[in-house]
């Protein structure tokens, strides 16, 4: 088959994506729905079509050129390679089943046709991400990204709030695209291309200092989307969108693109441990930060916000200590249980009445189909880690990466993942048991839940239990796949004896046990929240968001002010206005000679005779000296 | 220059700038029917398109310095000559032109006032505009920089906002006090090289090998520079534009911001810097300082605005901040992306004030305070405001980022500070774009209006230029090829 | 006997002056025009003594001349004077400001 069909992997969400977006509210609501569906199904069954060009080199397509002027040129073409296949297949079936849930979910929905072209363009813009050959493409899949979750983000615009949730995802992760920028700015400027396999290449040629702050810069990047520290503020206003969005974008896909770039970039990132220090401590700091927010939360999507902002730091964390199998397992699994969660979040809302606080819920096991709990809880143990999970051996995986980095420093990064995953425990089951214990403390009434909200749930929950197979680790039998699939691709191979490993996973199962335990002595039995000071702060977040409105929303609209009024009205209208005033001003001055009177002007006459006539008699008296 | 006197084949360039003439005169002789005016001024600007979209497919690819060439003498006792030429700039710029003015012509179908006179103003504008872009001697130059200025002086006076006589008068008496200047270093240029090579003409061609003293230099650049700072418009020379273009009609502003802007650049570029290298060269930074600061403070000042009209102003001015900075970066993929960047932000500029005149068509306010909720109401505006806006902030993909990325890959290369501040830029340019689309399109609706969507005429205007969006952001290669040779020459210095 | 040249041009000059003091100081219309008159009969004196002094008729031709110009020009100053009296009921100069500013 010929290579350029690989284009069709991306091209099919997108077509689709236009397709609705032109005609979607003229045709059937099946048919809209079908195509978006299919749109994304396609591109899945493609990929597993063409999987055979992934291996080895992997395969490199070009479609056309895009610009060439000068030294530049750079085409739309794709590069389908050992790392980049896993993700696409995960991106674009969990996106499949998201899409089959966001039928059952937008049943009601009116506009449905915008919905479902801005979920199919946002698949367009990941894969775009993934697939890319060259960083200018790359930067196109992540604006459109940005775009789309703006777009999904603010679908209920009529609500003033969820618009601004939008453009504050769009702004904030677009100051991390600023970074990126002059990183690809200045990669073309050194390298003299944009191709990611030939920058990887020149790598080592790049001079160390360099090399330091273009992989900051990335860092930052990517930390605007994948929403670290500090560019981390938009994520959880981002629940403001539907459930769907939710878990496609900010479980499984957007908020792991800052962790893809990195790997994918990982030869030139690699080089310098200052930039590999940093990544590992912002995934640090971000982890146990969102993990503390997680703790006070009372929306229920709010706190699989953070967690996930917790989890992708742990992914940050394993690129930091380079491992990239450990931070693409990760990835893998958790976009699966995190999917998830948070689908099954969207049913907990239906069911509680679109209610989203979780301390108005309780005892919705009974209240709506059993089959929820089992879901929601085999999504809640894989993300706390508990044994034999998907998440506990990945997270396994990162925390003994972390543990046995040459540099000992690193043993503090490893503290603070094994903190997290505690706090993580607790939070997971105070969120199970809040949810589902007790009895119901609401008021509201519960929705029907149609079949597709129901059944796409269970391949992803039994994909998300058993995905531990994916990468299960020498010493307990199993044979390492995803390692061994990337081959060089993976970042550095974990060596540990065996009773390290023992070790730790001993200590991540007493850590799970003991999160578990202080949840259901805290939750188990209801209580109401304490509103002290400290659960207000990790509520709000830090006050990150008070922060960041102090430092430069104000500011910024405060010069905005300045500018406009200060400077153009009062100083550049100002003086213009000035002049014309002085202009106007000598005018009337001089005017005041023409009264319209004859005897002034026969005066003027006489005055002027005079002078004429004495000027000619001085000449006459100097000239007649001579 | 001498091999390039006329060539013996069809004036082509010549028709570009006669056939709008002869157009508004037509007009004018029709006062009493308006519809036929109508009729004859879409007939007239669809020909001229028709025109320079022949030159583009045929004459587009061409060796040598000029594509075309048209050279018959004028006023031959003081060496004027009559001088018309395309090369690949000039190319996009009079396609430019073209493809507005019948966008400008079909916006501007439901004036009821004075219709054959406004459709001969918008004509003869139009002829202006091609003269300029055209023109290769200094005084037909000068001519049609101040034929352009009149026409618009009464289309903003007459069919204005509610401030229109101030609005016209300042854009008036602003950018003829520059081509004042402009008109001064003319003269004294053309007495220095008569003075010198003892040829007495103004021809540019053959001024460009005049020596001139390092405070000569100077002086003369200044001089063209005060006409070019004004109508480019750099800050903080730019209130002028604020404005006029908040006052000036629907077709005004869509002929005021994708192109007479343009014709400040323009002059940078075919007049001011070849004729005075040395000066461009100790000038460049300064220009460099002008354009940052106009990009960072007209973003500022469309953030605080509510009038979306004036929002909009500002937003011209802070792209052409960034045009600018291209050409003062002096590199062929930075001039490359400035000259693309000029011509896509004609177009998608262009589209959001006949958005912004649609909507106070139906609507009755310019006023965010007064908008919202659009997108439940016209759901083909909205989505075509959205696109446009989209373009307008640089999103991959789209126009305006084509040309964006090409400037600051190639700032990047000679002066990587001016691009990295150049960045933070488009990040501002995001926040007042996207409060522009959240003030009209989304939150709740204000009023509950009965507005209806697009009707077939609005289609007609909006939707080749939301193709050619789509297609210069994916695909610019066809815009960008005529450029190159043309582009390398300029920049070298070295002319034929 | 001739009269001394000097004389009969100290004698017009004093004319003419005390002629442009009546035009200047004078408000009313038609004094100022016999102000005028008064000038232009100073020049025509100028001639007459040129002409004796220098023997050439030329100099008494030009003032018969001048006498009928003068006349034709006061036809016409009187025919505006009348006209500005049904203007204006008044013959004062300084109220025909209707140019001013």
């Amino acid at each position: 088959m010929n290579e350029s069909l690989l284009f069709l992997i991306p091209l099919l969400p997108l077509c689709c994506a236009v397709i609705n977006m032109v005609f979607g509210m003229r045709l059937p609501r099946l048919f809209a729905e079908v195509l978006a569906v299919t749109g994304v199904a396609g591109a899945f069954v493609l990929t597993l079509l063409f999987w055979g060009y992934a291996e080895g080199e992997g395969t490199r397509a070009v479609l056309f050129t895009w610009l060439n002027s000068g030294s530049v040129d750079i085409s739309f073409a794709l590069n389908f390679d050992r790392l980049a296949a896993p993700m696409t297949l995960m991106v674009t079936g969990v996106a499949s089943l998201i899409h089959l849930y966001a039928v059952g979910y937008m049943h009601e929905e009116e506009d449905y046709a915008r919905f479902f072209s801005l979920l199919n363009l946002f698949v367009f813009a990941m894969l775009a991400i993934i697939l890319a050959d060259n960083l200018l493409v790359l930067f196109l899949g992540w604006e459109g990204v940005g775009l789309c979750s703006y777009g999904l983000i603010g679908f209920w615009y009529r609500k003033l709030e969820n618009a601004k949730a939008g453009v504050k995802a769009f702004l904030v992760t677009r100051v991390g695209d600023v970074f990126l920028a002059i990183a690809l700015l200045w990669l073309f400027a050194i390298t003299g291309t944009l191709s990611i396999s030939e920058i990887n290449a020149q790598a080592t040629s790049i001079s160390p200092s360099v090399v330091i702050a273009v992989s900051l810069l990335l860092l930052l990047g990517a930390c605007g989307k994948s929403a670290q520290l500090p560019l981390m503020t938009w994520l959880a206003d981002a629940m403001a969108g539907p459930t769907p969005v939710s878990a496609l974008i900010h479980a499984a896909t957007m908020v792991t693109a800052g962790v893809y770039l990195l790997c994918r970039l990982f030869p030139l990132v690699s080089l310098s441990p200052v930039a590999m220090t940093a990544i590992t401590a912002i995934g640090a700091l971000t982890a146990i930060y969102a993990a503390t927010c997680a703790l006070a939360q009372r929306e229920i999507k709010r706190v699989l916000a953070y967690s996930t902002m917790s989890q992708v730091g742990y992914m940050f964390m394993a690129v930091g200590a380079g491992s990239v199998a450990g931070a693409m397992f990760h990835l893998l699994t958790h976009a699966f249980f995190k999917a998830v969660l948070f689908m099954a979040a969207g049913c907990v809302i239906h069911l509680a009445g679109e209610e989203n606080d979780i301390f108005k819920m309780g005892g919705l096991t009974r209240r709506g189909p059993v089959e929820l709990f089992w879901v929601f809880l085999a999504g809640a143990v894989c993300l706390a880690g508990l044994p034999l999970t998907g998440g506990f051996f990945s997270k396994d995986g990162i925390l003994l990466a972390l543990f046995t980095h040459p540099d000992p420093f690193y043993r503090v990064f490893w503290l603070i993942g094994v903190i997290t995953a505690l706090l993580t425990a607790f939070y997971t089951f105070r969120l199970v048991y809040l949810v589902f214990a007790g009895e119901y403390r609401g008021v509201g009434h519960p929705h029907a839940l149609p079949l597709l909200m129901r059944w796409p749930l269970w391949p992803l929950a039994f994909i998300g239990l058993l995905g531990g197979l994916l990468n299960l680790p020498a010493f307990v039998g199993g044979s390492e796949t995803l390692h061994h699939w990337y081959d060089n691709l993976a970042g550095r191979r974990v060596i540990a004896s065996h009773e390290v490993e023992w070790m730790l996973i001993l200590l991540a199962v007493a850590i799970a046990a003991v999160g578990w335990f202080a949840a259901h002595w805290r939750y188990r039995i209801y209580r109401a929240p304490q509103a002290n000071a400290l659960s207000r702060f990790l509520l709000n977040g830090w006050y990150a968001d008070t922060i960041v409105d102090r430092l430069f929303v104000r500011p910024f609209a405060a010069m905005g002010r300045f500018c406009s009024s200060g400077c153009d009205r009062t100083l550049f209208d100002g003086t213009l206005n000035g002049l014309a005033k002085m202009a106007t001003g000598w005018s009337s001055l001089i005017v005041q000679m023409t009264t319209g009177r004859l005897t002034t002007y026969l005066s003027a006459f006489a005055w002027g005779f005079l002078v004429l006539l004495g000027w000619f008699l001085l000449k006459l008296v100097s000239g007649g000296g001579h | 220059m001498t091999e390039l006197t006329s060539l013996p084949q069809f004036p082509w360039l010549s028709l570009l700038v006669v056939l709008p003439l002869a157009g508004a005169l037509l007009c004018l002789m029709h006062r009493k029917r308006p519809a036929d005016c109508r009729a004859l001024s879409l007939a007239t600007s669809l020909a001229v398109f028709g025109v320079a979209l022949y030159l583009f497919i045929c004459h587009g690819q061409g060796e040598g310095r000029w594509l075309l060439y048209e050279d018959v003498s004028w006023i031959e006792r003081y060496g004027a000559r009559y001088v018309l030429a395309l090369d690949g700039i000039a190319l996009l710029m009079v396609l430019l032109t073209s493809f507005m003015q019948v966008s400008a012509v079909l916006l501007a179908w439901r004036v009821e006032r004075h219709v054959s006179s406004f459709f001969a103003l918008l004509l003869l504008l139009e002829a202006g505009l091609m003269g300029i872009f055209l023109a290769y001697d200094l005084v037909l130059f000068y001519l049609f920089w101040e034929v352009a200025l009149i026409p618009m002086f009464f289309l903003i006076s007459v069919w204005g906002g509610a401030n229109r006589r101030q609005a016209a008068l300042k854009f008036f008496l602003y950018t003829l006090v520059g081509s004042f200047f402009m008109l001064i270093a003319i003269i004294a240029l053309y007495q220095i090289h008569g003075a010198q090579s003892g040829v007495y003409s103004f021809v540019i061609g053959d001024l460009l090998q005049t020596q001139l003293t390092a405070a000569q230099e100077g002086w003369l650049f200044a001089g063209f520079m005060a006409a070019f700072i004004v109508k480019s418009p750099l800050v903080p020379f730019h209130t002028w534009l604020t404005d006029a273009l908040t006052e000036s009609p629907a077709a005004g502003s869509l002929d005021l911001t994708g192109l007479l802007l343009k014709t400040g650049i323009y002059g940078l570029i075919r007049v001011a810097f070849p004729l005075f290298p040395n000066a461009t060269e100790s000038f460049l930074p300064i220009l460099a300082v002008f354009a940052l600061v106009g990009l960072f403070h007209a973003a500022w000042s469309a953030y605080h605005q509510d009038d979306i009209k004036r929002l909009l102003a500002y937003s011209s001015i802070s792209h052409l901040g960034l045009v600018v900075l291209g050409l003062a970066a002096w590199q062929l993929t930075a001039w490359e992306g400035s000259i693309l960047l000029m011509v896509t932000h004609g177009i998608t500029t262009g589209a959001l004030f006949v958005l912004v005149a649609l909507i106070q068509e139906r609507t009755g306010t310019r006023s965010m305070k007064e908008l919202g909720g659009l997108w439940g109401q016209t759901p083909c505006l909205g989505f075509l405001f959205l696109l446009f806006s989209l373009a307008s902030l640089g999103l991959p993909g789209l126009a305006n980022f084509a040309g964006e990325i090409l400037v600051l890959l190639g700032t990047f290369q000679q002066h990587p500070f001016w691009a990295v501040i150049a960045l933070l830029g488009v990040v501002f340019a995001a926040a007042y774009m996207l409060r522009l689309v959240q003030g009209v399109l989304w939150g709740p609706v204000y009023k509950e209006r009965s507005l209806p969507d697009l009707t077939l005429r609005e289609w007609i205007i909006l939707l080749p230029m939301a193709i050619l969006v789509v297609w210069m952001g994916v695909y610019p290669e066809p815009f960008l090829a005529p450029m190159h040779g043309t582009v390398a020459s300029l920049l070298a210095g070295g002319l034929p | 006997m001739m009269i001394p040249f000097g004389h009969a041009l100290a004698f017009a000059a004093a004319l003419f002056v005390l002629g442009l003091t009546c035009v200047l100081l004078r408000r009313q219309v038609i004094m100022i025009l016999v102000g005028v008159e008064i000038m232009l009969n100073a020049a025509s004196l100028v001639f007459v003594a040129a002409s004796a002094y220098w023997q050439q008729a030329d100099g008494q031709v030009f003032v018969i001349i001048l006498m009928a110009i003068t006349a034709a020009e006061v036809a016409v100053a009187l025919a505006m004077v009348v006209y500005l009296w049904r203007r204006k009921r008044s013959l004062v100069a300084d109220v025909f400001n209707g140019m001013r500013g």
